[in-house]
């Protein structure tokens, strides 16, 4: 029971991390229909700040935090700009490759501007400092994840919910030409959205560092990838079911680390993605249905 | 037809493929010519990535269908290969204790290729059974969500079970491995280029492609994309896993990265930039992107100093030019250099201005009539929901095959929500149809196509870059293997009668839209269908054109025997060619007779023009 | 107010509308008409911005406003009722309406609520309801209290009685009449042509793309054969009065 309630914790925290990612995915996918490949970039990016940072005056993460999630943001926006404001409305092969093209040059500026290895910097001191609550410990860092992530979830829905701002992305996600005929502009709205998500990546980006305090050029893949796999889960599109399918997909992570034999844990990533194959296979519209209708 | 069929697929596409590989080895030769053994190491290796670029080709090219996950495929190849074909004595101090008394294995280069394939092909089929499952069609995210999942799982594995694989160290062929004569590598070269050309102008590759131009018209001409996108897989995964054993035999070692990401997007680079659904582009990008990635190389190498720029030329610039290629060509130009153009096209072209034997196609009268299909199409209760709101509420409606039977009605009436279920692309709440004795509801649009009905849409669902001529002959095909108990239509006569003969070889997309409504008609007719069902055949027709499109649908349905069920806003159009007409209004049928009928009906004057009093 | 002039749009290959002029003046309510395929939504969403034309201009108040984007042509008083409603289903009610209402300041934007509120009582009490659960009649109430939420001058609307049961047309037309008494311009293309050629003072009859017969509402409505015209019986050309 005690290991349980461990991992149930682990696991959320781990969740939490591809939920920012999904829900930011979701959303630029809601408005410009875009798998977005390259939103791994705002936690490389993030990576090489904090680097950075610790190289020139130390570890220090009050520094670090705000710088992550500044360049999470600025990084969301400038790829729009720079690249996918002009495949805009291209078919989702275009797109889907145009955003594999950002992801690999991201990458090769940092293999030429920094190494191609892993640098490190400074985890912060107490991430390995555990709470026992009623006879179960707790790692800090699982606890703060799952925290500030709650808390950035719900301000995040209730700037959708509540402002103007977030309305209109909304809309917009639904109806993109209906949202225009309202009054919403194209360009600001997807910027909007494209910042937004980019904040969402720098919340998660702060907590990823923190775990690995390195940062490679592909640094943002792995969790990239999740993120992608959890907004699929689901249902592309939908905000509600890209958090949930964030949190899925960790809690089922966690649980197949625990479950499978110990001579095989190496392969646990193999699992997962394996299991993620099957998932696609077996639903590939993912578990939250969205609405959506082909006029023919 | 037989002689022109095996020019057209057989000979001028096999010259093409010699053409393609004569550029590609003259064009290393001649580079390696200059001398060094570096230079020929790079030629080596640009013709080894051309075969397994042709491999992609194969699959994405023909399917529209983004895979990330061939590099998976050529991993599992690389090292069943490397694991058969290294010496024991090597194997002994990397994998001694390899599963299958594998340490003790050695195999010469063909068997373990031979084995490799079968390993790889029996995965492929796995894997491609996965993507069937999803409903892969041309953009499906899922679809390129399982490749690569299948990258990353392989990828896993051979970092994490080392008794297999030894880990991230890999595998590595004792020295003397490398191989100084290429012939092997030409025959396969040679092979993979002539058999990825050659698949293009199959019957399963034009079905491929049919259903990567658009998925749903392709069904609704009765094509089942499963299979050939299957085939497309499994071929591509042949062609991939010999140019994999080829790269590792190459390379004399394998190691996890060999085919992953890198790897991937090399090869997707060099596929796109040249264009992804042509065999002459997919070769033409290989060489391209060898020589820019050469030329980067050589700039970031430390011999070329430009003052100011020398920040920039150090490692990392080959992959600035690849990641920057893919995105300079999806933004600027996503087919590519070439789009789909084959090297053979021209020769085709001129052999077109050569009379043919049989004699030039004349506007002769249209094809012999076809016994008319006594068969009857009815829906009955038809009711289908779109949320809360009722499309159609309890309507049926009834056809014979020697009939024109118009549906009217105005707009939101429920009319091509209609035809949409008699197509089996929307499934009815309740009630159900039938053709004849056959009940098709809840039968999927390609099983009911296959069944005798042919439709069209109302925005124009051509197959865009496939040929006029190809249009019709996907349809036609598909009658060919499921309708051969009717008289089949000649698809080249169909061409002649919609006047679209002389411009047979334009690809659809470049039909203006009056030859393109006649197109789609004629590729619905190339299907030999019991019922034609025609929604809204005049739409976007001027005057002469809609009144020249009465006499086409008839000439038409008389010709192949079908019957016709149409739905039209003209109702000149409308009352001139049907001979009964079905008025629907709010999801149900509120008028039914002869044209005069319907048109003294008072409940359809108020229908269309709202109530007079 | 609104002047078109020789408006040409296409669709790939398609032109959907070819040279066509109308006029519209400040406080008219203009029908259009014309059989399905006619061009009648396509005029309007060239006009209202959502499609670019290929030629032809779009004037509006005597300035030159051709291929301007949808939100400029809202800031400038042109609101388009979308053909099917268009409404965001996942959206409240309240929702749709503070979208709407993105042009206008927070003041203007409270007040709008409550005019529309008085207008559409019905609304005030679905007011937290997703719109995608409204019933036809509501929705299109909803539809129309989204354009007025940008206190628009010239209401362009398309289809605003499609799938509507009788009962809830003469809401709608009602509903018309009202709007133009608040001094608004009008622009509507209708499927029940009878109908809104007695609530409008002009309407144009467009076939194929083509403006083929214009005139007072209840002139048009007297003409011999317009049903003919209307539906195409006849070949071309014949149109009665064009």
């Amino acid at each position: 029971m005690t290991e349980f309630v461990q991992q149930f914790v682990d696991g959320l925290g781990r969740g939490g991390i591809y939920a920012l990612l999904a829900l930011g995915l979701a959303l630029i996918f809601g408005v410009m229909h875009l798998v977005n490949f390259a939103h791994g970039e705002t936690i490389t990016v993030p990576a090489y700040v904090a680097f950075g940072i610790s190289l020139a005056v130390g570890g220090n993460w009050w520094l670090i935090v705000p710088a992550v999630i500044v360049a999470a943001v600025l990084v969301s926006v400038a790829t729009e700009f720079v690249a996918f404001r002009w495949v805009r409305g291209s078919s989702d092969f275009t797109m889907l490759l145009t955003s594999f093209g950002v992801h690999f040059v991201v990458v090769a500026v940092f293999v030429m501007a920094v190494s191609p290895k892993a640098k490190n910097f400074e985890k912060p001191g107490w991430i390995f400092n555990t709470v026992r609550v009623g006879g179960v410990s707790f790692e800090i860092v699982d606890l703060v994840t799952i925290g500030v992530t709650l808390a950035t979830l719900v301000l995040t829905v209730s700037i959708l919910r509540k402002t103007l701002f977030g309305i209109a992305i909304r809309a917009a996600a639904e109806d993109f030409d209906a949202a225009r005929l309202m009054g919403v502009r194209s360009n600001r709205v997807i910027r909007s959205a494209f910042a937004l998500a980019g904040f969402l990546a720098g919340v998660a980006a702060v907590f990823w560092l923190m775990r690995t305090g390195e940062a490679e050029p592909g640094a943002g893949l792995v969790p990239l990838l999740k993120g992608v796999i959890a907004a699929i889960i689901g249902g592309l599109g939908s905000l509600t079911g890209a958090v949930l399918g964030g949190f899925a997909l960790g809690l089922a992570e966690v649980y197949l680390r625990a479950w499978l034999p110990g001579n095989l844990a190496g392969l646990t990533e193999g699992a997962v993605f394996l299991l993620i194959a099957l998932l696609f296979i077996v639903r590939p519209q993912g578990f939250v249905t969205v609405r959506r209708a082909e006029r023919v | 037809m037989v002689r022109g069929n095996l020019v057209g697929r057989l000979l001028l596409p096999g010259a093409g493929s010699l053409a393609v590989f004569g550029l590609l080895v003259g064009g290393g030769l001649l580079y390696a010519s200059g001398g060094g053994t570096a230079r020929d190491t790079l030629v080596t290796q640009m013709l080894v990535n051309a075969v397994l670029v042709i491999g992609l080709q194969i699959f994405i090219g023909n399917t529209g269908i983004l895979s990330f996950g061939h590099m998976g495929f050529a991993a599992v190849a690389g090292y069943t290969f490397a694991l058969l074909a290294i010496a024991p004595r090597f194997k002994e101090r990397s994998v001694p204790d390899a599963p299958f008394g594998l340490a003790d294995v050695q195999l010469g280069i063909a068997p373990a290729m031979v084995i490799a394939v079968a390993v790889t092909l029996a995965l492929g089929l796995i894997v491609g059974l996965g993507l069937i499952r999803s409903g892969a069609k041309s953009g499906a995210i899922a679809a390129t969500m399982i490749t690569l999942a299948l990258l990353f799982v392989v990828y896993e594995v051979a970092r994490n079970y080392p008794d297999l694989t030894n880990g991230r160290v890999g595998l590595t062929f004792g020295p003397g491995n490398s191989l100084s004569d290429r012939t092997w590598i030409y025959v396969i070269l040679f092979v993979a280029i002539l058999s990825a050309r050659l698949f293009r102008e199959t019957e399963t590759g034009r079905l491929a492609q049919a259903a990567r131009e658009d998925d749903l018209a392709a069904r609704a001409m009765g094509v089942n994309p499963t299979y050939p996108q299957l085939a497309a897989l499994l071929l591509s995964v042949v062609v991939i896993a010999v140019g994999a054993s080829l790269r590792t035999h190459v390379l004399g070692s394998m190691t996890p990265e060999f085919f992953f990401f890198g790897y991937t997007l090399l090869t997707l680079v060099m596929l796109i930039v040249g264009g992804r659904n042509g065999v002459t582009g997919a070769v033409l990008g290989v060489i391209v992107i060898t020589a820019g990635n050469e030329f980067t190389r050589y700039l970031a190498g430390g011999d070329v100093s430009v003052p100011g720029l020398n920040w920039l030329l150090q490692e990392g610039l080959s992959d600035i030019f690849l990641g920057g290629a893919m995105l300079l060509f999806m933004i600027l130009r996503p087919e590519g250099l070439l789009g789909d153009w084959e090297i053979d096209f021209p020769l085709r072209r001129l052999l077109r201005r050569l009379p043919l034997p049989g004699g030039a196609k004349r506007a002769s009268p249209v094809p012999a009539a076809a016994r008319p299909d006594p068969s009857r199409l009815s829906a009955s209760e038809v009711t289908v929901l779109f949320g809360g709101f009722r499309a159609l509420d309890g309507s049926s409606i009834e056809a014979r095959a020697d009939e024109i039977v118009g549906l009217i009605g105005p707009n939101g009436a429920g009319k091509t929500t209609l035809l949409n279920v008699v197509t089996g692309i929307v499934i009815p709440a309740e009630g159900r149809f039938s053709l004849g004795e056959r009940v098709l509801t809840g039968e999927q649009p390609h099983v009911i196509a296959r069944a005798g009905l042919a439709r069209t849409f109302q925005n124009l669902r051509l197959f865009p870059a496939l040929s006029v001529r190809e249009n019709v002959s996907v349809a036609a095909l598909v009658a060919a293997r499921h309708r051969s108990d009717r008289v089949l239509p000649d698809p080249d006569e169909l061409l002649v009668a919609a006047g679209l003969w002389e411009q047979r070889d334009r690809r659809a997309r470049e039909l203006d839209y009056g030859a393109a409504r006649a197109l789609e008609l004629a590729r619905a007719a190339a299907a030999a269908p019991a019922f034609l069902l025609l929604d809204e055949p005049t739409s976007g027709l001027g005057e002469a054109e809609s009144a020249a499109m009465i006499d086409h649908v008839r000439a038409t349905a008389a010709a192949i025997g079908a019957g016709v069920l149409v739905i039209d806003h003209d109702l000149h159009f409308i009352t001139t060619i049907c001979d009964r007409i079905y008025v629907l209004d709010q999801g149900r049928v509120i008028a039914e007779g002869t044209p005069a009928e319907v048109q003294a009906d008072p409940a359809v004057q108020v229908a269309y023009l709202g109530a007079s009093g | 107010m609104l002047g078109v002039e020789r408006l040409t749009t296409r669709y790939g290959s398609i032109t959907a509308i070819r040279e066509v002029s109308l006029r519209v003046g400040a406080g008219e309510v203009v029908g259009l008409i014309g059989p399905n395929g006619a061009g009648k939504t396509t005029l309007l969403a060239t006009v209202a911005g959502l499609l670019d034309p290929a030629a032809g201009r779009v004037e509006l108040d005597g300035r030159e406003v051709t291929g301007a984007s949808p939100d400029r042509m809202l800031r400038r008083g042109v609101a388009l009722v979308p053909e099917r409603r268009r409404l965001f289903a996942d959206l409240t009610v309240q929702e749709n309406l503070l979208v709407a209402g993105i042009t206008a300041t927070g003041g203007e934007r409270r007040e709008r609520l409550g005019e529309v509120v008085e207008l559409f009582p019905v609304l005030g009490q679905k007011w937290g309801a997703q719109a995608g659960y409204l019933s036809g009649g509501e929705a299109q109430q909803l539809a129309i209290a989204r354009a007025l939420m940008s206190n628009p001058r010239l209401i362009l609307m398309d289809e605003p009685t499609l799938g509507l049961a009788p009962v809830l047309v003469d809401v709608v037309f009602e509903l018309i009449g009202r709007l133009r008494e608040q001094g608004r311009t009008l622009l509507v293309v209708e499927q029940n042509a009878r109908r809104l050629l007695r609530a409008a003072d002009r309407a144009y009859v467009l076939r194929t793309g083509s403006i083929v017969a214009e005139g007072a509402g209840d002139e048009l409505l007297a003409r011999p054969g317009l049903f003919e015209a209307y539906v195409g019986v006849g070949a071309g050309g014949e149109v009665p009065g064009a």
